[in-house]
């Protein structure tokens, strides 16, 4: 029944399921993200949301926004552009989401509009250097970062 | 809906610049955070957390080590829930992979599991009882709790960091005879944490800082998505244990504890009958415990692909994200602690009190800053910033309830 | 140094040793253990070894964690806040050169890197016995030396 559900909420936003024992995942194009997860949370017992993890593939970073159901996970998938890696925010319709978007701000450098935190440091300390990409990204080099915030 | 949108906006309208930083040593953390308060007359009215100062970077060191010493990395991330990582950040390795983890580790990391959220209870409860200024409470608990210290010990070889999960099962077996040890210390907790259910409950100095004190409603709490007992304490019945069973918790099920009251009374109450219940789920261990490996034989290295994988850490849910593209070091690891999920609701939880209420509501969520990366206060009716030290903040408490306040 | 080994004050400070207790970007681990040389089990404060709320009454600074951008400049406030004599304990291998988190890209090179330290406890976390052992070390013998053995008292 859920697997519908999905299958659906996948349909509605140009996007596709695919499902293993433990995850069923909806990709979707990072415009209809915020509208995709909201469907989602509206779905019997998967209002929790549990994380959004944020990864660098070289080109682009992929964000999952990780749904609770009880045994599955639900995963909504999108991906944006390293060169402009702009997103909506989702913390005006969920809010749980707001601590979530602004560790990814800091640490992936993606912009989330209409978070509060945006261009402000949530995690990280207000004098990183400008000149250092953000720390989880593939280009950065801890060493490095070091060395500019003077930890050495 | 408008609700909301004011909450965001108030973020902004309170700006970090405007405010006077309190200090490192938070008010009821061991740890150094930063929440600013905004009051309006007496109560506080917005709550902005800044988190940060204890991340260290992990995430992106865990990608320059091999997955054997990330096991000893991830661990420390916090010292009161060490296991807890040790735990999630193996099995979601482990899923990734075709390791058959004995049934004889899964009962034996059950049993530690819970010997480990024992000890984190009791540490947190000994806290409060500090912070409302119950030291007697402290003192005893933490001598208490160090029962628990020495089974891990005995068990495992550390107090603290335990290094005791690894890929395929567990570091060592369980020493001979060493049942014989634990069940009486389990049957010992049993009787002191019965005894402290009775005392924060009938004991004035608790009773009248915490019913009604930091109330969170069911609808906030689906809102603002806590875990652990935050969430568990305001009616909604949720715990990886019992949803998604891992190790041998299909077998050893725990008696799921709830509350409705949303307050730190029913907080203190849910968190000691955990206790209770994971002494007898401790014991269960023990009675079930099969023979056999304790470990399964491991490869180098983890095959690529995606994992996500949870437990039921003593706060609440810990979640790691793993991805493995066949390397000798893990592509990414994420970690969301429970803390983490925490800190909305605790936010939440403080509004409308007044300074008075503020450690004990922010002890009761029990943070742990460790695992998720601290008090300013903007008085907007008298248009100042300042900052309150610590314990004068703890000192204000004690006294406000002692004039007769409630 | 020899502040703490000489005359009627000295003495008397030799008994009364106020510490304040900064966790520096810590997990928790050398805090609960710091905390638990406190509780009945190992008692410090039978030997006069008192936690106090601020570093302007405290003698000895108790430091732990890896001191990351955010807590170097707090640090280093709470230091200068304590009157002299004062003296500096780094408690746990973070405080000592990172420990497990030497090289991630927020932490600091040591509590030595910020302030000067008077004594070194290492540990991951050190047991409550050590820090005992540790902070006694430090008023009644030479701290910091590394030459002296200092095995785990008994």
């Amino acid at each position: 029944m859920q697997s519908d559900a999905l299958r659906d909420v996948a349909a509605r936003f140009g996007g596709a399921l695919t499902e293993t024992s433990k995850v069923s995942t909806i990709s979707v194009p990072p415009e209809k993200v915020v509208d995709a997860c909201v469907a989602v949370s509206k779905l019997p017992g998967l209002y929790h949301l549990s994380t959004i993890t944020g990864l660098d593939e070289g080109e682009k970073i992929v964000l999952h926004y990780q749904f609770w159901e009880g045994v599955r996970f639900v995963d909504v998938k999108t991906e944006v552009g390293k060169s402009s890696p702009k997103l909506g925010s989702l913390c005006a319709v969920l809010p749980s989401a707001t601590l979530y978007e602004a560790e990814i701000q800091d640490i992936l450098g993606v912009d989330f509009e209409g978070n509060p935190y945006r261009g402000k440091k949530l995690l990280l300390s207000d004098d990183y250097p400008a000149e250092a990409p953000p720390p989880l990204r593939k280009e950065a080099d801890p060493a490095e970062i070091r060395r500019l915030m003077k930890l050495e | 809906m408008s609700e909301r949108t004011e909450a965001s906006a108030g973020l902004t309208q309170y700006s970090p610049e405007g405010m006077m930083p309190f200090g490192p040593v938070h008010p009821s953390l061991k740890e150094p955070e930063y929440f600013k308060l905004i009051l309006e007359g007496e109560k506080i009215v917005q709550v902005i957390p800044r988190i940060g100062y204890v991340h260290r970077g992990i995430e992106r060191a865990a990608q320059d080590r091999t997955w054997v010493k990330d096991i000893y990395l991830f661990e420390r991330i916090c010292g009161i829930c060490s296991f807890a990582h040790s735990l999630s950040f193996t099995q979601g390795v482990e899923a990734l992979t075709k390791f058959e983890v004995p049934k004889r580790a899964k009962y034996i990391r059950v049993l530690v599991a819970e010997l480990e959220r024992i000890h984190s209870h009791l540490l947190w409860l000994g806290l409060v009882g500090h912070w409302a200024g119950f030291d007697t409470l402290f003192m005893w608990v933490w001598k208490d709790r160090e029962h628990i210290l020495d089974l891990s010990e005995a068990i495992t070889g550390n107090r603290v960091h335990k290094s005791y999960s690894t890929f395929g099962g567990v570091r060592k077996d369980l020493p001979d005879g060493i049942a014989d040890k634990i069940r009486p210390e389990l049957k010992y907790i049993e009787k002191r944490a019965t005894y402290y259910a009775e005392l924060v409950r009938s004991e004035e100095t608790m009773s009248v800082r915490t019913k009604g004190v930091g109330r969170v409603t069911q609808e906030k709490a689906r809102e603002l998505c806590p875990v652990g007992p935050l969430l568990r304490c305001t009616g909604i019945s949720r715990d990886v244990r019992a949803e998604d069973p891992y190790a041998a918790y299909d077998d050893i099920v725990p008696d799921v504890q709830t509350r409705v009251e949303g307050d730190i009374a029913s907080l203190l109450d849910l968190r000691i009958a955990e206790v209770i219940d994971s002494a007898r789920m401790a014991s269960e261990a023990l009675d079930k415990l099969p023979g056999g490996a304790f470990k399964a034989p491991v490869t180098r290295t983890i095959p690529a692909g995606e994992s996500d994988f949870h437990v039921e850490a003593p706060r609440g849910e810990l979640f790691y994200f793993v991805k493995s593209s066949g390397r000798s070091v893990p592509d990414r690891v994420k970690i969301r602690t429970p803390t983490m999920a925490n800190i909305l609701t605790a936010t939440e939880m403080l509004k409308g009190h007044t300074l008075a209420d503020v450690p004990v509501v922010l002890t009761g969520m029990d943070p742990c800053f460790g695992c998720m990366d601290r008090v300013a206060v903007l008085d907007t009716n008298r248009s100042k910033e300042y900052s309150i030290s610590g314990e004068d903040l703890r000192q204000l408490g004690i006294d406000y309830y002692r004039r007769g306040n409630r | 140094m020899g502040s703490f080994r000489t005359g009627l004050t000295q003495w008397a400070r030799k008994r009364s040793i106020w510490v304040f207790h900064v966790n520096a970007a810590s997990c928790n681990g050398c805090d609960i253990e710091i905390l638990a040389s406190l509780t009945p089990r190992y008692d410090a404060e039978r030997l006069g070894v008192e936690l106090v709320p601020s570093p302007r009454h405290a003698d000895v600074l108790l430091v732990t964690g890896t001191v990351n951008p955010l807590m170097r400049d707090r640090l280093r406030t709470i230091y200068e806040q304590m009157p002299e004599p004062r003296h500096v304990v780094a408690i746990g291998a973070c405080a000592l050169g990172g420990g497990v988190m030497k090289e991630c890209y927020n932490v600091g090179h040591g509590i030595d890197s910020v302030i000067p330290v008077d004594l070194y406890i290492p540990g991951c976390p050190p047991r409550p016995e050590a820090i005992i052992y540790g902070i006694l070390k430090l008023v009644t013998g030479k701290p910091a030396d590394p030459q002296v053995e200092t095995p785990i008292a008994k």
